[in-house]
């Protein structure tokens, strides 16, 4: 992978996304930044209601109302694309920046064939004839490995199966050769043997194109695989962002610490599987202090009172916590023992 | 030598197709095909596999929530097949289901007390006052305070609304619970606690449990014996250290190499399969999966292999151990 | 169900619904007071004069009506017809006030009776399937293909005069709109794990029904049947326009507007002379009919968000 270590591909600096209901105020994303370089994955990790779809629609700029993307930038090849207009938005959404989401069903129209959906999109952002839009995507069918695509562009998403309709997405964020690519839990509905020819191929292409990926999931295994770096979130913030072996071998925040350890895995014999006690918080009545705190074993009186600030603990490592020395002994003894 | 709580032999589930104005029947889904394994009192057997390999459908059908095509179910000696409804209605206390869904698994307009308290009524153990004592009792023991037993289920998380179902199958004192994907639908960080709620009940009040996931590393962590189903039928059984270990079946190691580790150095063998799981509705010839395997011989697309004991409790269904 | 209620209170429309039903239930309830019966018949609408032709609001009690209730001793508590008299006499005010304890009657008796039928009907035809679905669905279906006015003013002719009469042949023929509705609603409930697990856990059929799928499935239903009851009074109103509805002389607002049958035009050179025929019961009717329907709306408004989950 040829990482170009200059200037990032894409670069959020301090996003914050806020939805404004009825019941108050949401801070889906609040104060969030990252940055990917080219030819790199980003992983971003955590449970449902942390923010990191959020983000994905921040960056593309699709949020639905009542969100609002209130402070922040996001640099796109240096460029600002909270600054541009819905018209510029729109030619870099599918040729320059790709999405694909999780539920293949409902991203995917059902009363247009698949074939039409690919090269309409084709069509949009290239000047090419119906017919070579057409050969296009055959070859693209082809090449996210869907048997018989000729046929297949004549047909409706209900008639292909999950995986078939996953990888079908995956050509149509490809057709435009995107230079990023954005994966919205791309794999969670599938089967795993499904997951693991969706993830093989994705990682096939993404070389081929030298490409990058922010891929955001829930699974620790799959972002093992996957991801060069990672950031985890949780309640709208980055609460440790490093590359894979640090998250895996040296995670220093509480949270990561307790999900590697409350995971069953295969790898590893678990005599008893980590339980992190409490639910994730309610946006709309988040704690004091440190969001994770009523959760944490290594909680103080400070982390009730103070918001931690991302610390950079060393170069590409940085960490949200006040009690980052406490949690580095016990990483060493329950890590890689299974606790 | 453990006692066998529950035996299926043979339990076929189909599922008719029909089309037409007059509903002719032109098919079958075969969801549960000719499936026999057997489960002994006090261990959690696994059972594992990916959609449409029919798991969900067979604990249904053990269950009688969907009534068996053909086969036999013996649970503590009686088949229960056979039995009339009166007496099924008497023996479901014994066998009880904790479902995937924490969201609609319970009635929306019932307080959660009187949901736990429904299968103690129905059956008329406890009056209304021991009733719902006993219902603050089991709230306890799933962690939920028993203060909490006039809310509605909208009013709790998704983790603690499982806890409910499960207090609500541990009500009527079951000697077998089937729990369908009861932490599928959870947060990863809520998993653990549940699992391990569950493993904790089993000790205490000596429970045998029909765990069903697609999720390897789950069925791994909480099993005693695992049975792996593709397409409506067993490929292997065997104890959960032989499975991994001792890997037969060639959709087995797909399927354990196929599970994502959360391990950057984990290296596996990679076998990617080819293609989709075939509809259940046309499976194909022979071996169901002879169209996707590495290993496929030309007598694989003929003829169907029995599910054979390859080694002592070891059980395989492929033809490339049929020669022993 | 507090929610419900805030939402009621919170829209404009729905407002409007609310207060103009409270004066309608306050009219119904206190009928006696605001309009004394002249007779034992309370529903007997009395007459100001023996006059064919009506005469305008505020006319008196004419001379020979007077000298009946002398002669037999009643007391003559209002002598003026406030809105007018209708054709042959009838006071139109004492018929648009009791008219409405039967524009109540009639709405709620004919709705409740209907829906339990088709409840009834429906919730069986769900749950147990099969054959049973197939020929209760096939006789919903019989009754469906009768043109509703036509098939209720047939029944209403061969049972004869009488508003009891009226309400048995609206309840024939509006009871499967219900049982639709609620069929649909208790085929998809009865998939949901909450009935499965009640299943698992031994409940008999009839309690599965009872406890858990009704109280699921039947806003909806109380929807339709509040928007119903507006519609049940309309049919009524034209069947006693039509000549077979109510009595003569019933404190019936259909019945008011058929006495106007033969003066809705007016006299030559003097057209709409007789306006407040047409115009009272006409408003009345309106009103009725609209304030149920409004709060049928909002009850359908707050059922939407609900079907989305925010509940």
């Amino acid at each position: 992978m040829i990482i170009n270590n200059k200037e990032p591909l894409l670069e959020a600096k301090d996003l914050k996304t806020y939805f404004f209901t009825e019941n108050g105020i949401v801070k889906a994303v609040d104060g969030v930044g990252f940055k990917v370089y080219q030819g790199e994955v980003l992983g971003l990790v955590g449970e449902s209601g942390c923010g990191k779809s959020v983000t994905a629609f921040s960056i593309i700029r699709l949020l639905d109302y009542p969100g609002k993307t209130v402070e922040g930038e996001i640099l796109f090849k240096g460029e600002n694309l909270l600054r541009k207009t819905d018209a510029e938005m729109r030619k870099i959404r599918g040729k320059d920046i790709a999405t694909i989401f999780q539920e293949p069903m409902t991203a995917l129209n059902p009363v247009l064939t698949v074939g039409f959906q690919i090269s309409e999109a084709l069509l949009m952002h290239f000047k090419i004839s119906k017919d070579e839009a057409i050969k296009k995507t055959i070859e693209l069918l082809e090449k996210v490995g869907i048997p018989m695509p000729e046929q297949r562009i004549n047909e409706y998403p209900h008639q292909l199966s999950g995986g078939m309709r996953q990888r079908a997405m995956i050509a149509m964020a490809m057709s435009c050769d995107p230079i990023l690519l954005i994966a919205d839990e791309p794999t969670t509905a599938l089967d795993v043997t499904i997951q693991a020819q969706i993830l093989d191929l994705m990682s096939t292409l993404l070389r081929e194109f030298n490409g990058s990926l922010i891929m955001i999931t829930h699974d620790l295994g799959v972002i093992a695989e996957i991801a060069d770096r990672i950031a985890i979130m949780y309640a709208g913030k980055i609460v440790e962002y490093a590359n894979k072996r640090t998250i895996f071998y040296n995670p220093l925040h509480p949270y990561t610490f307790a999900l590697l350890t409350s995971i069953p895995r295969l790898d590893m014999e678990m005599k008893r599987l980590n339980v992190i006690p409490g639910i994730v918080p309610n946006p709309l009545h988040f704690p004091e202090g440190c969001k994770f705190n009523p959760r944490c074993r290594f909680m103080t009186d400070r982390c009730k009172e103070e918001e931690p600030q991302l610390i950079k603990v060393e170069e590409g490592h940085l960490v949200r916590c006040w009690n980052i020395d406490k949690v580095a002994p016990e990483v060493k003894k329950g890590l890689l023992v299974g606790v | 030598m453990m006692d066998s709580l529950l035996k299926v032999d043979n339990l076929v589930k189909y599922f008719p197709i029909r089309k037409g104005i007059f509903r002719r029947t032109v098919g079958w889904v075969k969801a549960v095909d000719d499936v026999s394994f057997e489960v002994y009192e006090g261990e959690t057997l696994g059972l594992v596999g990916e959609s449409g390999c029919g798991k969900t459908t067979t604990a249904l059908t053990i269950l009688r929530l969907e009534e068996p095509t053909k086969g036999q179910v013996i649970f503590d000696g009686r088949d229960i097949v056979k039995m009339k409804k009166a007496d099924m209605r008497k023996e479901r206390k014994n066998m009880q289901i904790i479902f995937q869904d924490p969201y609609s698994s319970l009635d929306p307009r019932m307080k959660i007390k009187d949901i736990i308290a429904e299968g103690i009524l129905t059956h008329n153990l406890l009056n209304v006052r021991e009733r719902y004592k006993r219902v603050g009792e089991l709230l306890e023991k799933v962690g939920i305070p028993a203060e909490n037993m006039d809310s509605f289920p909208h009013e709790f998380s998704g983790g603690q609304r499982q806890r409910i179902g499960i207090a609500r199958a541990l009500a009527l004192e079951p000697k077998i619970i089937m729990c369908d994907e009861a932490v599928s639908a959870l947060d990863v960080s809520i998993r653990s606690q549940i699992i391990n709620l569950l493993k904790d009940l089993q000790k205490e009040f000596n429970l045998t449990y029909l765990f069903i996931a697609h999720d390897l590393s789950v069925i791994k962590y909480i099993s005693d014996r695992v049975v792996v189903m593709y397409l409506g039928k067993i490929v292997e059984i065997a104890d959960k250290k032989d499975l991994f270990t001792n890997t037969m079946h060639p959709y087995t190691q797909a399927l354990i190499s196929a599970v994502p580790v959360p391990n950057p150095d984990y290296k596996k063998e990679r076998i990617i399969l080819k293609g989709d799981v075939p509809s259940p509705a046309n499976p194909p010839k022979g071996c169901r999966f002879h169209p996707r395997c590495s290993k496929v011989m030309k007598i694989c697309s003929e003829i169907e292999p029995k599910l054979i004991e390859i080694k002592e409790k070891h059980f395989c269904a492929c033809h490339l151990y049929n020669e022993k | 169900m507090n929610r419900i209620l805030r939402k009621l209170f919170s829209n404009i429309t729905s407002l409007i619904g609310i207060i103009l039903l409270i004066i309608f239930i306050a009219i119904a309830i206190f009928a006696p007071v605001i309009a004394p019966p002249l007779s034992e018949d309370h529903y007997l609408i009395p007459r100001m004069s023996w006059d064919i032709n009506p005469q305008p609001p505020g006319s008196p009690m004419s001379d020979d009506i007077r000298d009946i209730y002398d002669y037999m001793g009643a007391e003559i508590k209002y002598d003026r017809a406030i809105c007018g008299t209708a054709e042959g006499g009838y006071d139109i005010f004492y018929g648009l006030i009791w008219g409405t304890r039967t524009a109540f009657k009639i709405g709620l008796i004919t709705v409740s009776v209907s829906m339990l039928i088709g409840l009834f009907i429906g919730s069986i035809s769900a749950y147990f399937g099969k054959w049973l679905d197939e020929i209760l669905m096939r006789i919903t279906d019989i009754f469906l293909s009768f043109p509703f006015l036509v098939a209720a003013m047939v029944l209403t002719t061969v049972l004869g005069r009488g508003l009891d009469k009226v309400m048995i042949a609206l309840i024939v023929f509006g009871w499967m709109g219900y049982s639709r509705v609620i069929r649909g609603s208790i085929l998809s409930a009865k998939e949901e794990t909450y009935v499965i697990a009640a299943r698992a856990l031994g409940v008999k059929d009839n309690k599965i029904i009872w406890k858990h799928l009704l109280p699921n499935t039947i806003f909806p239903v109380l929807v339709q049947a509040s928007m119903s009851i507006g519609s049940m009074v309309i049919t009524a109103s034209a069947l006693s326009f039509l000549g077979v509805g109510a009595p003569v002389g019933y404190a019936d607002w259909g019945q008011m507007v058929s006495f106007a049958r033969n003066w809705i035009i007016g006299s030559p050179g003097h057209a709409g002379q007789y306006w407040y025929t047409v115009l009272y019961p006409g408003i009345f009717i309106v009103l009725f009919v609209l304030a149920w329907n409004l709060i049928g709306d909002t009850l359908r408004d707050i059922l939407d968000p609900r079907l989305r989950g925010e509940l």
